[in-house]
């Protein structure tokens, strides 16, 4: 096995377990906190592949997408603001069973609207200049914009870690995710803590879509193959744990990555047997799970 | 007195809705429609190439209807199949038995196709296929009631393996869609280079699942592997990928890659100006070559009409349009089995020349077009450049190869 063609597979494992992470933590972040299992999060995703699409055929040119980086999970933000206020905030007593449902027909809805809007062609968004091209790291050639996504992944870790540990409302948000009736006993209002933690999962869904775009074709469906991978992740890593996603992910997108190497045919499986085989040996997940 | 008159007024009405009863039914005979069932893939990403498809035959519709076939016209009705097998054979049982359409066309899915050509067969249903590609349709599982306006795998095949034979390359390395189309192209492209060039080498195969929208992981490990040139095999959607995958691994600057379809304008539209070039292509119609009067006065049509060039579906549908018409009115009658008969061995004039349903197989007699992708500067996305064109007769399996595949 040549080394240069390992460490290359290896390298866009880890850019692709970069982007699963950026969404997975939304997902474990909003699991965590709410409880809510958002079957939606994979729509929102393709939201923001969709969105980051649009503005950059609105601004021509690099500038384009970088302004899509920013404004594109912030409009996904702001989508899932309104869904939460409007629809979601009177369902948290509910049972978790329909609030699954509920996000499932959201999903099926959110996909529906995508299509309305965009159509049903596949759209490419092109990678901007600086990121364009491929680049040798010790002999190992990697395209640029992977190389980008294997260092935003940690600096997204990093800034979730400091949102959740040092400021007054992240750390408001683990202990509602812990204790929501505690949190609402000392006066604090939990509806609004909820509403933010759900924007900042839902941003973070729009920012994985943002981010993959310029590396896939933006078509109808992604919203589907991506839940099911982000589910499996959150569950394999332990449900509302940030540190269990980045495992998860990081599992999830390197074995992915060499199976195509070693066994092209069924490389598809090996992901899903590293899941089987974490669920066999520690079934509530590899990290502390908050539920 | 007035009782009389009245019974002759009773008599003389009586007579004349006697009259009327005689005569109008044969009337209604001639005044039908033709009504054509067309069942295709309106949802997902394969509704692009079947909406091409169905504006290429509407265009065609319009200018035949003007005129009229057998002093009636040809009326069509949709249905959307979703790319499934189950959905796509019962469309076909409902447009036969409820709708009682005259005949059938459509499907890009070739599974689709294969199943509803089966049943076209024990309906006595005449069936055009349209764009899927599988060599099968009118090959090994070729019948009576089955025909086929759009190329196939066998003679894409053909095409590619009379291209690479010229080539210097060696070492190849086979990627693709893990589904029937994917396979089919693959065999028939290796079949065909090793037949014409026996030292060639398959240094490995990679199968993906059918749709997979990341194929970056797949492609560096190929570049791993350092095959001397690198073949991909898949439908539309998966054409676009793999060509944004090349662009993002930089594999064809590399190694030679080569793609059935990778020149067509569907492919090559949604990546714009960041699709690669010098990837080698086979395709079997192009809006811009032949740059014939008669192709240009098709894509004017079809631009003006629908806002947007047309691809090689619209092409077939055009096709296809035509050679219904023809077909009824060299026939003479609305009726299946003289529509057949009068089908084979029909020449039509379309926009990149005449075209010949070959009456041994059912299949059109179309050129292929091999070429490399180009930048040029009047259009904002890629074309085809270097054009060598291979005529039907060159990629197509002759008459013998077809009945031995059928078991005759």
């Amino acid at each position: 096995m040549d080394f240069s063609a390992f460490s290359s597979q290896f390298l866009v494992g880890l850019s692709r377990a970069m982007i699963l992470f950026v969404v997975c933590a939304g997902l474990s972040f909003v699991l965590g906190v709410l409880r809510v299992p958002n079957i939606a999060h994979g729509s929102l995703y393709m939201i923001g592949a969709f969105a980051t699409f649009t503005l950059t055929k609105l601004i021509a040119g690099s500038t384009g997408f970088w302004i899509a980086l920013i404004v594109a999970p912030l409009l996904v933000a702001l989508v899932s603001l309104i869904a939460e206020r409007a629809l979601f905030c009177h369902l948290y007593q509910r049972e978790h069973l329909m609030l699954l449902l509920f996000t499932f027909a959201i999903s099926l809805i959110l996909g529906d609207l995508v299509k309305i809007v965009w159509g049903a062609e596949y759209r490419s968004v092109a990678a901007p200049a600086l990121l364009k091209g491929t680049i040798s790291i010790l002999g190992v050639s990697l395209p640029r914009y992977n190389l980008f996504l294997i260092i935003i992944g940690p600096l997204v870790a990093i800034a979730l870690w400091l949102f959740t540990n040092k400021t007054r409302i992240g750390k408001i948000s683990r202990a509602a995710a812990v204790d929501r009736e505690m949190v609402g006993t000392l006066g604090i209002n939990v509806s609004w803590v909820f509403a933010i933690a759900f924007i900042i999962g839902c941003y973070l869904a729009g920012l994985g879509g943002a981010l993959i775009a310029p590396t896939v074709s933006i078509t109808l469906g992604m919203d589907h193959t991506l839940i099911i991978e982000a589910f499996l992740i959150v569950t394999i890593g332990g449900l509302g744990n940030m540190w269990g996603a980045l495992v998860g992910s990081l599992i999830f997108g390197v074995t992915q990555s060499l199976g195509v190497l070693f066994w092209p045919q069924f490389a598809i499986v090996f992901p899903y047997a590293a899941v089987v085989i974490v669920l066999l040996l520690r079934p509530k997940g590899l990290l502390k799970s908050v539920w | 007195m007035k009782k009389r008159v009245a019974v002759r007024g009773f008599e003389l009405v009586a007579v004349l809705l006697t009259f009327l009863f005689i005569f109008y039914p044969a009337n209604a005979k001639a005044q039908r429609p033709i009504k054509v069932g067309v069942i295709d893939c309106y949802t997902g990403p394969a509704a692009v190439f079947c909406y091409d498809a169905l504006n290429g035959f509407k265009l065609a519709l319009d200018e035949i209807n003007k005129k009229g076939v057998l002093g009636t016209k040809i009326e069509f009705t949709t249905r959307d199949d979703k790319f499934k097998v189950d959905i796509g054979l019962s469309m076909a049982k409902e447009l036969v038995m409820r709708e009682n359409v005259d005949l059938l066309v459509g499907t890009i899915s070739s599974s689709v196709a294969l199943a509803v050509s089966d049943y076209a067969k024990g309906e006595k249903v005449p069936f055009i296929v349209w764009i899927s590609k599988s060599e099968k349709i009118t090959g090994e599982k070729g019948h009576r009631y089955v025909f086929s306006t759009g190329e196939n795998t066998a003679m894409a095949g053909k095409a590619a393996g009379l291209a690479l034979s010229k080539k210097p390359y060696i070492k190849y390395w086979i990627a693709g869609d893990d589904y029937e189309y994917g396979h089919a192209i693959a065999d028939a492209v290796w079949r065909n280079l090793k037949a014409l060039k026996p030292t060639v080498v398959k240094m490995g195969e990679t199968w993906w699942k059918t749709g997979e929208p990341d194929l970056v992981p797949y492609f560096t490990s190929v570049i791993g592997a350092k095959p001397d040139a690198f073949i991909v095999c898949g439908g539309g959607a998966t054409m676009t990928n793999s060509l944004k995958a090349c662009k993002t691994t930089g594999i064809h600057e590399k190694i030679p890659v080569f793609m059935h379809t990778a020149t067509d304008h569907a492919v090559l539209k949604p990546l714009g100006l960041e699709a690669p070039e010098g990837v080698m292509g086979t395709m079997d119609y192009h809006f811009y070559y032949p740059d014939t009067p008669a192709n240009k006065a098709f894509v004017k049509a079809f631009q003006d009409a629908y806002g947007a060039p047309p691809g090689f579906p619209a092409f077939h549908g055009y096709t296809t349009a035509h050679f219904i018409a023809e077909a009824f009115r060299k026939a003479g009658a609305i009726d299946k089995e003289k529509f057949i008969n009068a089908l084979e061995g029909m020449v039509i004039d379309s926009p990149a020349g005449k075209i010949e349903m070959r009456t041994c197989d059912h299949q059109a007699v179309l050129p292929m077009y091999l070429g490399v992708t180009k930048k040029v500067p009047q259009y904002d996305f890629l074309i085809s450049g270097d054009i060598v064109t291979l005529t039907g007769k060159d990629v197509m399996p002759s008459c013998e190869e077809i009945m031995k595949a059928r078991g005759k």
